[in-house]
């Protein structure tokens, strides 16, 4: 049983190299496969939280090799719950894949899409219970280069010029995340993080300057991967040029596991302590209360439904910051929650928003009138994630931004509680227009229901069955977002 | 005074190779993000990832120590663990640039330019 997260990496890896021959053998039947492994790596994610609940949470080591000479994986209740979101939406976003994807790529790339998504989803798993900072940057440069490739795989120039922003930001991401892993090697001799930790207070009056310089790379660095304000310049093009399933991908998943890996270093490695020393937080929570402002109102000047749901994103990604510069054990509850719900709800809103498109070719906001009409179910499914993100009681949305209202009380600063208000009031100006327009605009047509290939509309009400179903019954996720939270501030 | 100068100047000497590291790193940064050309674009990104690595690996360097070899007559060894991580980074480099550069080879076809500026006019004409 503790075998199963790392089978699970295994797997997906195996799989991304299996795939493209299995291409050449029988091209039909690629999708279908990747289907069932991925539901593989879905249930074996979820025997992994029945195993932890039982047994407690354990660290592993490949090759029985302990640290500080082998590698860690720590599954504690953030791989849990990141590995339960990984596979849950990895899983919906490929049924989605199978119909959509021929209409997104070349002819016959179908089965490379695969072969990424499947490095992608490795990658991911992996980064989720990465206890080693060498092993973080690996696994980080995977991640990139299997992100930036889904993006460039769409036949269009613009797909390519996105992905190659997107690449250049990020490799300088990955040589900042490189440069502090080396600065905090030179200074404790490890790259173990729960060795790093335990050596870090010694280290920090002997090498105040190489931690600190090492402590600001690393939040810069993954920073500008996972869109942190002001260094979000590469996410709205990538994320709106890109295919729906990989929009879905990289705005419900890719920024959310560098934020986790932040997390890490922030909790894990460098302590509370430490972190609330220096005045970071203070930093991280200005940048996140501007980004959230900026990312609205961004959002609400696109025209383009795809990129207004990219700018939306950068909002929500600081939600999440902001639950951990918080400081306070409900605020990172609340940034889990978050970034579990976020996932559901972005990709929700991608593949409706693509569902759009893949039956009526619409991507202006203004022409969606009427789209209720033609559209019932999938509009009906697109106003569950719009009004979970503005945060309506009975979604999930409203729960995560409940809890993330309570960590600012509990952190007494209830000036963010001020802030989370009117984000979503804003947030409420370009989501809900939609909804009223789409339901209540001029019919263009007569009353139909959504034509839609089964596969295209089934993990699309899934999604907001899901919303749904954590919005009314929150409670046990709620545990699971204290337990990952206590692990960081216990 | 003098004295102090002459410290701080015999300490630049003997970390060299940091000073070095630190030059190139911001060398490449700069390229990266201040140049139109996209191939110059790569070459920053290969030169800040190379300081990088030069960096890692000065870490691991003791004075007067051979090759990690297990020999009785040696006393001191290099720390062998730097230079086997970036092995790793330089195979990442590699696979970044090749996909980069294939990504450039795609626009270029498109556009018939590397220089960003263009393509970013280019781009706004075609919408």
């Amino acid at each position: 049983m503790t075998h199963l997260p790392i089978i699970v990496v295994a797997l997906y890896l195996a799989t991304a190299f299996a795939l493209p021959l299995l291409g050449r053998v029988k091209k039909l039947h690629t999708g279908y496969f990747s289907l069932c492994i991925a539901t593989a790596g879905l249930v074996m994610s979820l025997l992994t939280l029945f195993y932890v609940a039982r047994e407690g949470t354990f660290s592993y080591f490949p090759g029985d090799w302990p640290p500080p000479v082998g590698i860690e994986l720590s599954v504690d209740w953030v791989t849990v719950l990141m590995h339960l979101t990984i596979n849950l939406i990895g899983l919906l976003v490929l049924f989605y894949c199978i119909e959509d994807l021929s209409s997104e790529v070349r002819p016959g790339h179908e089965t490379w899409y695969y072969t990424l998504f499947f490095l992608l989803m490795a990658s991911l798993n992996a980064l989720a219970m990465a206890f080693d900072m060498f092993t973080v940057f690996v696994f980080t440069e995977i991640c990139t280069l299997a992100a930036c490739a889904l993006v460039a795989i769409k036949p269009k120039a613009l797909c390519v010029e996105a992905a190659f922003k997107y690449l250049i930001l990020s490799t300088l991401g990955s040589g900042m995340l490189l440069l502090g892993t080396s600065l905090v090697y030179m200074v404790t001799g490890h790259l173990n993080m729960g060795l790093i930790g335990q050596l870090l207070p010694q280290a920090i009056d002997l090498y105040p300057l190489n931690i600190l310089i090492a402590l600001g790379l690393f939040i810069i660095g993954l920073g500008i991967k996972s869109a942190l304000f002001p260094l979000h310049t590469w996410l709205p093009d990538a994320h709106s040029s890109a295919p729906t399933p990989s929009s879905a991908l990289l705005s419900g998943l890719v920024v959310k596991l560098f934020i986790i890996v932040v997390g890490r270093i922030i909790f894990q490695v460098f302590g509370s302590e430490l972190f609330l020393m220096i005045p970071i937080p203070e930093v991280i929570l200005l940048f996140a209360t501007f980004g959230i402002f900026a990312g609205s109102l961004m959002a609400i000047a696109q025209t383009d439904i795809k990129r207004m749901l990219a700018y939306s994103s950068v909002a929500q990604v600081c939600y999440i910051y902001m639950g951990m510069a918080l400081v306070s054990q409900t605020g990172i509850q609340g940034g889990l929650l978050h970034v579990f719900n976020h996932a559901v709800m972005k990709s929700l809103l991608f593949l409706a928003a693509g569902a759009f498109i893949y039956k009526t070719g619409i991507r202006k906001i203004e022409d969606l009138v009427g789209i209720g009409y033609r559209m019932p179910l999938t509009m009906a499914a697109f106003s569950v994630g719009a009004l979970s993100m503005v945060g309506i009681p009975g979604f999930s949305g409203f729960i995560s931004k409940l809890t993330l209202a309570f960590g600012a009380l509990e952190a007494e600063s209830p000036f963010f509680v001020v802030v989370i208000i009117i984000s979503s009031l804003l947030n409420a100006v370009y989501y809900l227009p939609i909804v009223l327009r789409g339901f209540f605009g001029r019919p263009a047509t007569e009353f139909q229901w959504d034509k839609l290939p089964l596969l295209i509309i089934a993990p699309v009400l899934a999604l907001a069955v899901i919303n749904i179903f954590f919005g009314i019954f929150p409670g046990s996720l709620q545990e699971l977002a204290r337990l990952a939270a206590e692990t960081w501030l216990p | 005074m003098f004295e102090t100068l002459i410290n701080i100047l015999s300490a630049l000497v003997s970390n060299m190779h940091y000073l070095t590291a630190m030059l190139l790193f911001l060398i490449g940064f700069h390229t990266m993000l201040t140049h139109s050309n996209l191939i110059k674009k790569i070459i920053g990104m290969n030169i800040m990832e190379t300081s990088v690595f030069l960096f890692f690996i000065s870490i691991g360097y003791v004075h007067n120590a051979s090759a990690p070899i297990l020999d009785d007559r040696v006393a001191a060894y290099v720390n062998p663990l730097p230079s086997a991580l970036i092995l790793t980074g330089i195979v990442v480099a590699v696979s970044l640039t090749a996909f980069s550069l294939a990504m450039v080879v795609m626009l270029y076809k498109h556009y018939g330019t590397i220089c960003s500026d263009q393509i970013m006019r280019l781009r706004e004409e075609e919408q």
